[in-house]
Order: structure tokens, then C-alpha cells, then sequence
């Protein structure tokens, strides 16, 4: 099997030839080639630091992106102020994000208004809205179009390139764009306090809003993947495990926008890979109510993912979920004992892709990551 | 129902405006400031257990510490000079190298609301900025947060530092934030360590309560 083969294999929830392995490389590429966070700003050091991740660690089934060609561009995903290492942080620090308020609570009903007029095009009226609160030199109205679309342009642009050149080595691309759930992105966006008192007080208005951007969020990943040639895409809830809502607050208000967008998606031939950080335990059950073989589950380490494949491995593709702890301060041995077991018990009767659970450690220890990678070749043959 | 009663169910009902408003109409009819604290505390005590039974997530734990710090900034001005009594002094702060703050802030008003003095040093606290703190309040915990594994070796160096300025000894010392686990305790050193802000009450109250 190819390399894409076996990733439509397992979201299919068929049984592929082996199980592949997708690990979430940034921060560490920097640190296995000698340099700080900061020089992979310079794209020629984050191909110089992820080649020779693939070349002594790898190689690897899917490629995961996340380097981003303009900062801003991240904003788009994330829309919150972000401090980056060389910038604001040490050049050996970790890019991190400010909690403050970018979405004012009237915006809820701005939102509304904004997906009757341009159903297609809320997403970006309101990303451009917000960048200017964002970005300091990034102007209001049209300024801010100005500003940012050609750096989105820029950025997809190169990733395409990047993408042709991981297809030619037999690599194919986890994802071709990716974004904050509706619901996660009013989290974010609000900040955390003020969130929470919507959520109290408003919740009604926070669902609305969140499935009044469907069409827009399905319209802006459609064409970004066409574009890219991905016909798969990241979602991410960041702010919809356990550690954040109730399982309750999840199913009445997370789960419908989520799961109108991820049926819309299936819809058009595009599969969701849900980047489920922090503890879901307590919302699997309602993830069932997605349709099967539409979605992958991506855990980090803090849900319980042989609770997960118990529970949801007749739905979801399931992928992770090898713990940042376990990979900066375990061993090699550890690894792989617990790399077999996820393959053995995870992986039984295929729909699973093992890798880091999220991003892996910048300070995971390189032969514990060559441990994760050789445990695929080990033990995840199935024939 | 009497009126602190009224208040401490408010609380635990995470009902800010009612709270507010009870809260108010009470000093206005000349309660007793410190009963008020006091019932404020029992409803924080009530939320805090329903957020141990799953019952109470993330919103209701920061929408309910928020209505206790809005409700104790209408009662400190009439306080005239009486203290709130606490149960010890702890020292907070999130590791060197990361500023990640949520978990780190319902912790200090978790332990503020459960009676302890507390002095939070933000994001980004050098294993120097801890000690010279701990030092200066004769703290008897203090809690480090981190999300990051970088963190990991900052709280390592937290751990060192406060040993190097010969507090080791006075005080105990707790990690919490979303990686940390066993191992990165032995790793660090520290004596304990918490998933969740209850846990970190628990382990406050068992080392100073």
C-alpha cells in the first residue's frame, strides 16, 4: 500500500497492510538539528530541521504541517494574540497564546447577520474583522484584506509546493488546511471568563452562532483543499474536552455545529480529522453520533484511548497517542512497550494511526521518538 | 433562609448577578462583613465539591471564582481593619518559560477562597523570583504550574533554587498543569503533585490546613 492508501484504509476503518504513523513535528525539529525555536521563522531551516527528522528518525506515513510561512496566517485558525520565540519570547522559548478578549459578546448576533447576508463568506468577514485586534499593523475594513489575504495566498502557495515534494518521497499530507471548530473558536476568542459566563447566561446564542457558520467553514475548507489537492482537513476542538465543558454542555451545545460540519465535509468527499487535545472520557459516547468512517478522533495522551477505541472504534478512526511526558522522560523501552500496546489493542482490526499525542515534546529525547517510529515496523504489520 | 444562607447558595448556584445583588443589599442593611466572606466560602466549598463529582466543569469553576472576587472587592472596603483569618501562606506562580495561566489563576482564587494568603508571582516566574517570595512571606507551599514539558526542567530548577536559599526544609513544594504526572514529580523533585484546582486545595490543606 501507498503511504495515502493506508491513511484512506484506516479513516475507512478498513484494515491496511500496516499501521501508519503520523507524529506532529515542530519545536522538536529545531532542537534535533542544533537550533533555536526562533530559526524556524526561516523556511529554509524548518525543511533543513524536518528532513533530517524524516532521514534519522522517520520515515513517516503522513506528513503533519504546521509551520507557518507569516504569522498572521495563524491567526486565521487561532484568533488570539500570539507571542513567538526571536520575537516577543526567547529565541528558545515555545510560540504561546495571550487569553484576551478578540470577540466582543455583541458579536454573537453580528454573526448571525453576517451568514444571512454571505453565508459563504462569514468565516472570512469575521477573521478580518478580528485581525486588526489581532495584529497591530494589520488595518480595519478593507485594510484588512489587504493585509492578510495575500499572506494566506503566499502561505498556501508554498505549501503546495511543500506538499508536491513530500508526495514525490512517498509521503503523503495528513491534512491540507485546518481549523477551530466553531464553538472553540468563540472560546478562544472571548477568552475564557467571558466564555464562560456566555455559557451561563447565553448558550443558546453561542450554539446559534456556532452552526449559523457552516456553510462558511464548509465553503473555505473545500476550496483551500481543492486547491491543495488534500481531501482531508483538521478540526480542531480544543475547547471542548472535559477539561474545559461538561459532557452535557458538549452534546446540546459543541457537538451540533461540529457534527453538521463534519457531515457537510463527508458530503463533498472531505474527511474530518478531529484534534481532540485534553480529556473527552466523558464525551465519547456523544461523538457515536457522528456518522462512521466520516472522521478520525486524535487524542493526546489525556483522553483514555483504549476507553476511546472501546467506545468509538466502530465509528472513528482513532490516532495518538504517545504522551509528551512519556517521550521526554521515559525510555526507549518504555516507548515502545507502549507503542505496542496502543498497536495491539488500538490498532486491532485496523482504523488507527499511532503518533505523538498532539504536538510532540520539544524536548522528547530523539531515541525515544526513533523508538515510536520503529514500533509501526515491528508490531503494526497486520498480515 | 437567612441571609448568608441566600448568598452561599448563590454562589454554589454560580448565579452572578443575584449574588452581587444579595451581597450588596446585605452590607447596605449593615451584615457583618467577615459572615459574609464566611458564607461566600461555604458556597465556593459546595462548588468546589460538585466540580470534584463531575457535576461542575471549567465554566462554573471560573464564573464562581470570578463571583467571589467581585463579591469580596464590595466587601474588603468595609472590613475596617478587621483580617480574614488564613489557614497559611502559599506562593504561586507559573514555571519559568511558559505563560500559561488559566489552570495557575483558579488554583490562587481556589486557595484564596479556601482561606490561604496567597501571592501570585503571574507567568513566566524565575526559580530566583519563587524563592526570593517564598522567602520574603515565610510561605509554607509553594505551587509551581506548567503546561509545557519545558517546563518540567524549570520546575526541576524551582525545586534547586528554593533548596540553594535554605527553605527546602520550611516548606512543601506542588506541581500541577496538564502534563504533569508522577514521573515528572520524581523528575523535579517537588512533593506532591495535582490534576485539578481540588486537588491542589487537598494537598494545601493537608500540608498547612
Amino acid at each position: 500500500m501507498t503511504s495515502e492508501e493506508r491513511m484512506q484504509a484506516v479513516i475507512n476503518l478498513q484494515v491496511p497492510d500496516r499501521v501508519p504513523v503520523s507524529p506532529l513535528i515542530y519545536y522538536f525539529a529545531a532542537l534535533y538539528a542544533g537550533m533555536n525555536h526562533a530559526d524556524l521563522h526561516e523556511p529554509k531551516n524548518w525543511n533543513k530541521a524536518i528532513d533530517k527528522c524524516f532521514h534519522e528518525l522517520g520515515p513517516w506515513d503522513a506528513y503533519y504541517p504546521l509551520n507557518f510561512y507569516h504569522v498572521e496566517v495563524g491567526t486565521f485558525i487561532f484568533p488570539m494574540k500570539v507571542l513567538e520565540p526571536g520575537i516577543e519570547l526567547p529565541p528558545d522559548a515555545i510560540r504561546q497564546f495571550l487569553e484576551e478578549e478578540i470577540m466582543k459578546f455583541e458579536e454573537y448576533e453580528w454573526i448571525m447577520s453576517a451568514c444571512r447576508q454571505t453565508p459563504l463568506f462569514s468565516y472570512l468577514r469575521l477573521f478580518m474583522r478580528w485581525s486588526p485586534r489581532i495584529w497591530d499593523h494589520v488595518g480595519e475594513g478593507w485594510k484588512s484584506y489587504a493585509s492578510v489575504l495575500p499572506l494566506i495566498a503566499d502561505h498556501l502557495a508554498r505549501w503546495k509546493l511543500e506538499f508536491r515534494d513530500w508526495r514525490a518521497r512517498g509521503v503523503t499530507q495528513l491534512y491540507g488546511l485546518g481549523y477551530e471548530a466553531a464553538f472553540d473558536n468563540f472560546s478562544m476568542a472571548r477568552g475564557i471568563l467571558n466564555f464562560s459566563r456566555d455559557l451561563k447566561k447565553h448558550p443558546a446564542a453561542v450554539a446559534a452562532a456556532a452552526e449559523a457558520m457552516t456553510d462558511s467553514y464548509v465553503f473555505m475548507l473545500r476550496m483551500v483543499d481543492l486547491f491543495l489537492g488534500v481531501r482531508r482537513v483538521v478540526i480542531a476542538v480544543h475547547r471542548s474536552s472535559n477539561d474545559f465543558i461538561s459532557p452535557e454542555t458538549f452534546r446540546k451545545i459543541s457537538l451540533p455545529s461540529l457534527k453538521a460540519l463534519v457531515e457537510r465535509l463527508k458530503a463533498v468527499g472531505i474527511s474530518s480529522i478531529l484534534h481532540c487535545d485534553g480529556n473527552w472520557d466523558l464525551n465519547l459516547e456523544a461523538l457515536r453520533e457522528l456518522p462512521a468512517g466520516c472522521a478520525v478522533a486524535q487524542f493526546d495522551g489525556a483522553t483514555d484511548i483504549f476507553k476511546a477505541k472501546e467506545i468509538i472504534g466502530d465509528r472513528l478512526c482513532i490516532y495518538g497517542d504517545v504522551p509528551a511526558d512519556l517521550l521526554a522522560l521515559g525510555s526507549p523501552a518504555e516507548v515502545d512497550e507502549y507503542c505496542h500496546r496502543l498497536i495491539e489493542e488500538v490498532g486491532k482490526g485496523g482504523g488507527f494511526i499511532l503518533g505523538s499525542g498532539c504536538e510532540l515534546a520539544p524536548n522528547a529525547r530523539p531515541e525515544n521518538v526513533k523508538a515510536m517510529m520503529e514500533s509501526v515496523v515491528k508490531y503494526g504489520y497486520y498480515a | 433562609m437567612g441571609v448568608n444562607e441566600k448568598i452561599a447558595v448563590l454562589i454554589a448556584e454560580v448565579e452572578e448577578d443575584q449574588t452581587l445583588e444579595e451581597v450588596r443589599r446585605a452590607l447596605d442593611e449593615g451584615a457583618d462583613p467577615l459572615s459574609l466572606v464566611e458564607a461566600l466560602r461555604e458556597g465556593m466549598s459546595v462548588v468546589g465539591d460538585k466540580y470534584e463529582a463531575r457535576e461542575y466543569f471549567l465554566p462554573e469553576l471560573i464564573l464562581s471564582a470570578e463571583i467571589f472576587r467581585e463579591a469580596i472587592a464590595l466587601i474588603e472596603p468595609r472590613l475596617k481593619g478587621e483580617s480574614m483569618a488564613t489557614k497559611g501562606t502559599v506562593v504561586i506562580g507559573t514555571a519559568q518559560g511558559d505563560i500559561h495561566d488559566i489552570g495557575k489563576n483558579i488554583v490562587a482564587t481556589m486557595l484564596r477562597c479556601n482561606g490561604y494568603e496567597v501571592h501570585d508571582l503571574g507567568v513566566d516566574v524565575s526559580p530566583q523570583a519563587f524563592a526570593e517570595k517564598a522567602g520574603q512571606t515565610q510561605a509554607g507551599l509553594v505551587a509551581i504550574s506548567g503546561l509545557l514539558t519545558l517546563a518540567f526542567d524549570a520546575m526541576k530548577d524551582t525545586v534547586d533554587a528554593l533548596a540553594e536559599a535554605g527553605l527546602r526544609d520550611k516548606l512543601k513544594i506542588i506541581i500541577g498543569g496538564g502534563p504533569v504526572n508522577e514521573k515528572v514529580l520524581e523528575y523535579c523533585g517537588a512533593d506532591a503533585f495535582g490534576k485539578d484546582p481540588t486537588e491542589a486545595i487537598r494537598l494545601a490543606d493537608k500540608h498547612l490546613g
